[in-house]
């Protein structure tokens, strides 16, 4: 047999033989590869869906004509564009090539369910427009029912009728934001049979009401015209035919560039933030996996040294053995690969299973499997598999063929020169990282150093692990032999014995913990700067709140804040309203209010200038962002609305701090004119003293009511429900670190189960002069909880570390907080010591079940 | 264990025995694959005595030294130390039993290597959470003349270091009876001197049974009485065994079976 063939066969039958010991391996890598193809599968299949899907609803429209002036801003996915005119539409009907042509009115409408609470609007947009005639045009198709013909009618989407619990017949209200009855006459699918456009609610009106409740004018605007082109004329025909007749500043794009701009939003707002979020806790998991395997092989070998010893000593190169020990890496990396594919396919079908029913209608359709999806989770599995297996397999190579005659070597990483030249090294990382992250966080601030400070002191820590293990587990394992006799003397001692190991096994666990930690302390300081903001600067008693247009709802009425100033138990009330502009270029959101008003509940901070004075052509800003522009009070800068026009305005006031009131207020006076849908996203109430705060809040609630039954917080309650945003972002976060933390887990029971096989004898010994079982299974039990205890503590404090910096490095302004959730922590803390116990159950049970004359047996 | 005293009194006819197996029989294996490593023997280790148990290899000796010390279990037959029968015991009893009223000296691995040399020492007791009796454990280390070496590791031991440490080990809870399996078998034979050497004294001034397993005639020389098994039987026995009667012995089992 060929040199080659022989390696191979030695690694196949060793495989064959420790099938065992690599089953924590195969395990990692199936649930990393998992993890990766299953996001990778989902994220193809959705987009694919989602293209169907539009493509499928807008294969009528050959032609959009809209505005062609776009204005950006931050939170506003895909811009704002100014109306067109409606009359357009009926011109372009006489266009040779046109069949048809409909105005489009499109704006925010939040439905009102049968139980008087809002349907949606926690993040996907609640849409309201007019009801297309031409069916060929309308993405929406009649379920049940007809199409609204008079005032007061409406059609809904199917999946917002069954959400709200709203029937053919029933009467209800549309926020738009001032509430509007309307009465369903017809229930609709997007295209021909998803229940709407992704988990979106979609409201349709007469033309002419959906003109008046959503557009500037209330009358003769449309937010697009669509067009459809008679057989035999192309879309780029149609575009071409009527580019002539738009007034300028309109343009018409194809029918399917129109599309694929919509398509492109869902899937470059919603999808790829969803994939990268599950790619980047996939590739967490993998480097979790990595420590694991790496120490699984660097064990396995080091059990085999006296076989590795006694094939070079027969002549087999150093070549041959170290592709021996890599061959069955590959081969374990390349099969757990393949199962963890196959996982993969198998968890993106669950999920998607399961965000249905959680209620986010996604569209129905195959699973759809690209190519990358399967090459790059089995290159990424395999290559994870052999690139950790390397060193093991170096060293294997480096066997020397006396070794099969000396006892098993000597863990030699915490002592000596090796054991110096670590703690040098990590001694340096540590040394570099620490400072540039601590400079990177309050020096700058600067993410940058600071990430790179931060990557110097993990890599200085995963350095170190060695040289600190055996030092940290005798200390955290003081307290066991008091607790627990021999048998915690011996798990503690055992932990210690083999510090590289305990390290490696550990690390993997530092790193799940850190950036759980991490998350957890960025989340809680997140919390602590927004209930500081409304303690610092909300001076009101009540907030009454709606999700604004681009959170998802339609805002509150604009009449609401006044109707609230009336009651005998306010002393005052203002609503902020948002909008978006264009401020000396830069697309941003303005606070429409009464600036006047506002300060009397709203605290800004030092004030600049005169607040009472904007008027209709002047400016508030924060000093923040005056300060980033070099505006000066008395300076001009140049406003464009999404109409199209633009003015200059002065800044008449600068205030200190932004808080709760954005960086630009205007006034409503300067505003309504090149508003689309005027709304407020809150309105601040202050009560007049002496009211309880009881009765003064059921005043607001009865008033409230008839504009659609909007929230009503008490200060409390309205910081609590701005940082509940957080706490939906870490429980998603804990869902997907689970599994960087279940393979660190997996990584210490397996290299106990290796530490067991290798103490068989001494297991034996130990019962035969009398451990009983229990103390034997206590024994191995408290080895793991003692290493998850080095890998937890370690990560709390690499984790808390980092999210301080990260927490200030991210926090430009300095107007952030920083806290450290005690609580949160040592729940975290006891998760990992139970998670290390269970760990070592099924170590520990084996070694229990041990035969003691097998261990002791002398012939 | 109250349950096993009243089978005691067939023992209580024999009083100072320490040990006993009774017709055990042991079998490994089913079928084709049977081997009787244990057939109808029948023995009594009397207290204050050393036994040497010997016999070529398969004999049957580490066998009968397992089952009696509570390591295995008897196919037939019984087993008892002092008065409580081993057959009737679950794993836990057989495990406090044997590290209140047994002590093993093996041929090799016979100490935890992250324990010091004292701590493998009262390791028997510290199991059972006992006190150690300090005067007998400084005479015991006194004994074995290791004084100076109490915080070592057992890695930094030589052999008969560490079988001696085994000794005081297996001495130290004041066993009824002491198991040794090989116990010189991988030294030489000035420090195996000095082990057989203690376990004599164990007998002697501290008037414990000593059961020794060899197949070393010299080891043997140090017993008062020796057992001779062949094939899983009971051959021979020998008083006041010399190394020289017992390789003669031997010899003459050797010519009997070729």
């Amino acid at each position: 047999m060929s040199p080659a063939g022989t390696t191979l066969r030695i690694s196949l039958r060793s495989l064959r033989a420790h099938r065992r010991r690599l089953a924590g391996t195969f395990l990692s890598i199936l649930l990393g590869v998992s993890f990766l193809a299953g996001t990778m599968v989902l994220g193809d299949t959705l987009r694919a869906n989602f293209d169907t899907l539009f493509a499928d609803a807008n294969a009528g429209t050959d032609a959009v004509v809209r505005s062609a002036d776009v204005l950006d801003s931050p939170g506003t996915p895909g811009g704002v564009r100014a109306p067109v005119e409606a009359a357009l539409a009926a011109r372009l009907r006489t266009v040779p090539g046109v069949a048809a042509a409909e105005a489009s009115v499109q704006g925010a409408g939040q439905l009102v369910g049968s139980d008087g609470k809002p349907v949606g609007g926690q993040g996907p947009p609640t849409l309201a427009g007019n009801w297309l005639a031409d069916p060929e045009l309308n993405p929406y198709r009649l379920a049940e029912g007809r199409a609204p013909a008079a005032p007061g009618e409406a059609v809904v989407n199917r999946g917002a009728a069954r959400s709200g619990g709203l029937h053919l017949g029933d009467t209800t209200v549309l926020r738009t934001p001032d509430p509007l009855r309307i009465t369903i006459v017809g229930i609709a699918t997007f295209g021909d049979s998803a229940d709407g456009m992704g988990p979106s609610t979609f409201t349709a009106l007469t033309t002419e009401e959906a003109a008046a409740r959503l557009t500037p004018k209330g009358a003769g605007q449309a937010s697009a015209v669509q067009v459809r082109a008679t057989p035999g004329t192309s879309q780029a025909e149609l575009v071409r035919a009527i580019t002539p007749y738009l007034p300028a500043g309109v343009q018409a794009v194809t029918g399917a560039a129109a599309t694929a701009e919509s398509t492109a939003q869902v899937s470059g707002r919603f999808l790829t933030m969803f994939t990268t979020l599950l790619l980047v806790f996939a590739g967490i998991a993998l480097l979790v996996a990595t420590f694991t395997i790496h120490n699984t092989f660097a064990i396995v070998v080091a059990q085999r040294t006296r076989e590795n010893a006694l094939l070079r000593a027969l002549g087999a190169a150093r070549g041959q053995v170290l592709g021996a020990t890599l061959a069955e890496a590959l081969a374990v990396g390349l099969l757990a690969s393949l199962a963890g594919l196959l996982g993969g396919i198998g968890v993106a079908t669950g999920l998607k299973a399961l965000f249905a029913a959680l209620g986010f209608s996604l569209p129905t359709g195959g699973t759809v499997i690209s190519a990358a999806a399967v090459l790059l989770p089995l290159l990424v599995g395999t290559v994870v598999a052999a690139g950790s297996a390397l060193l093991p397999a170096v060293r294997a190579g480096r066997t020397a063929p006396l070794a099969a005659l000396r006892e098993t070597a000597v863990d030699r990483a915490a002592d000596g020169r090796a054991g110096r030249a670590r703690a040098a090294l990590g001694g340096l990382l540590l040394a570099a990282g620490v400072p540039l992250a601590v400079t990177g966080a309050t020096g700058g601030p600067s993410v940058v150093l600071t990430t790179a400070g931060a990557l110097a002191v993990l890599a200085g820590l995963v350095v170190l692990g060695p040289v600190a293990a055996a030092l940290a587990v005798r200390t955290l394992g003081a307290p066991l032999t008091r607790l627990r006799g021999v048998p915690g003397t011996l798990a503690r001692r055992n932990a210690a014995r083999n510090p590289r190991r305990t390290a490696a096994t550990a690390t993997a666990l530092m790193i799940g913990v850190a950036v759980v930690t991490l998350f957890t302390v960025f989340g809680a300081s997140i919390r602590a700067t927004l209930d500081r903001t409304v303690d610092d600067s909300f001076a009101g008693d009540l907030a009454v709140t709606a999700p604004s247009f681009g959170a998802g709802g339609s805002g509150l009425s604009p009449r609401l804040a006044d109707a609230l100033a009336g009651l005998p138990e306010v002393r005052q009330s203002v609503g902020l309203g948002r909008g978006v502009a264009r401020v000396d270029g830069h697309g941003r959101t303005l606070d429409v209010t009464d600036p006047a008003r506002l300060a009397g509940i709203v605290d800004l901070g030092r004030v600049e200038g005169s607040l009472g004075a904007l008027g209709t052509d002047g400016l508030a800003v924060s000093r923040a962002e005056a300060d980033r522009r070099g505006w000066r009070l008395g300076g001009s800068v140049t406003v464009g609305f999404t109409d199209g026009t633009s003015g200059p305005f002065t800044v008449r006031a600068v205030y200190d701090a932004a808080g709760l009131a954005g960086d630009y207020l205007v006034t409503r006076e300067a505003w309504a004119p090149h508003r689309g849908q005027d709304s407020d996203t809150m309105v601040a109430v202050a009560l007049r003293p002496g009211v309880p705060l009881a009765q003064g809040r059921a005043a607001v609630e009865r008033a409230a009511a008839p504009f659609g039954n909007p929230q009503v917080q008490d200060r409390d309650q309205y910081a609590a429900s701005a940082a509940s945003g957080v706490d939906m972002m870490l429980s998603v976060v804990y869902a997907l670190l689970a599994l960087a933390v279940l393979i660190a887990l997996l990584g210490i029971a397996n290299t106990l189960t290796l530490a067991i096989h290798e103490r068989t004898r001494e297991l034996g010994l130990l019962r035969a002069v009398g451990q009983t079982r229990g103390q034997l299974r206590g024994m191995v039990r408290w080895e793991s909880v003692l290493v998850a205890a080095f890998g937890t503590v370690g990560g709390l404090g690499l984790g808390a570390f980092l999210g301080w910096a990260l927490v200030k490095a991210s926090d430009a302004a300095g107007t952030g907080s920083f806290a450290i959730p005690p609580l949160q922590l040592a729940v975290v803390l006891v998760a990992g010591l139970l998670a290390g116990a269970v760990a070592g159950l099924r170590p520990a049970g084996r070694a229990a079940r041990l035969d003691v004359l097998r261990a002791v047996a002398s012939d | 264990m109250s349950a096993t005293e009243p089978r005691a009194t067939t023992l209580d006819l024999v009083p100072d025995v320490a040990a006993r197996v009774a017709d055990a029989v042991k079998v490994y294996g089913v079928g084709a694959t049977e081997v009787r490593a244990l057939d109808h023997v029948t023995v009594d280790f009397p207290a204050a005595r050393f036994t040497a148990v010997m016999g070529p290899s398969g004999s049957g000796k580490s066998t009968l030294m397992h089952c009696a010390a509570g390591l295995d279990t008897l196919s037939a037959g019984s087993a008892w130390i002092g008065g409580t029968e081993l057959g009737t015991l679950n794993d836990r009893r057989l495990t406090l039993l044997r590290r209140e009223r047994i002590g093993f000296v093996f041929q090799a691995f016979n100490l935890v290597p992250t324990l010091t040399v004292r701590e493998n020492i009262t390791l028997p007791l510290d199991l059972a959470g006992a006190a150690p009796d300090q005067a007998w454990l400084d005479s015991l280390i006194d004994v074995i003349g290791l004084g100076d070496r109490l915080h070592h590791r057992p890695g930094e031991l030589s052999g008969g270091q560490q079988q001696r440490v085994a000794v005081a080990r297996a001495l130290a809870g004041r066993p009824q009876v002491v198991f040794a399996d090989e116990p010189t078998g991988n030294l030489d034979s000035r420090t195996g001197g000095e082990v057989l050497g203690l376990l004599r004294r164990a007998v002697d001034e501290m008037g414990r049974c000593v059961v020794m397993v060899t197949h070393d005639p010299t080891a043997a020389g140090y017993a008062d009485q020796a057992l001779f098994l062949a094939d899983g039987r009971l051959v021979d026995r020998m008083d006041a065994p010399t190394a020289d009667r017992v390789l003669d012995r031997m010899k003459a089992f050797e010519r009997r079976q070729s």
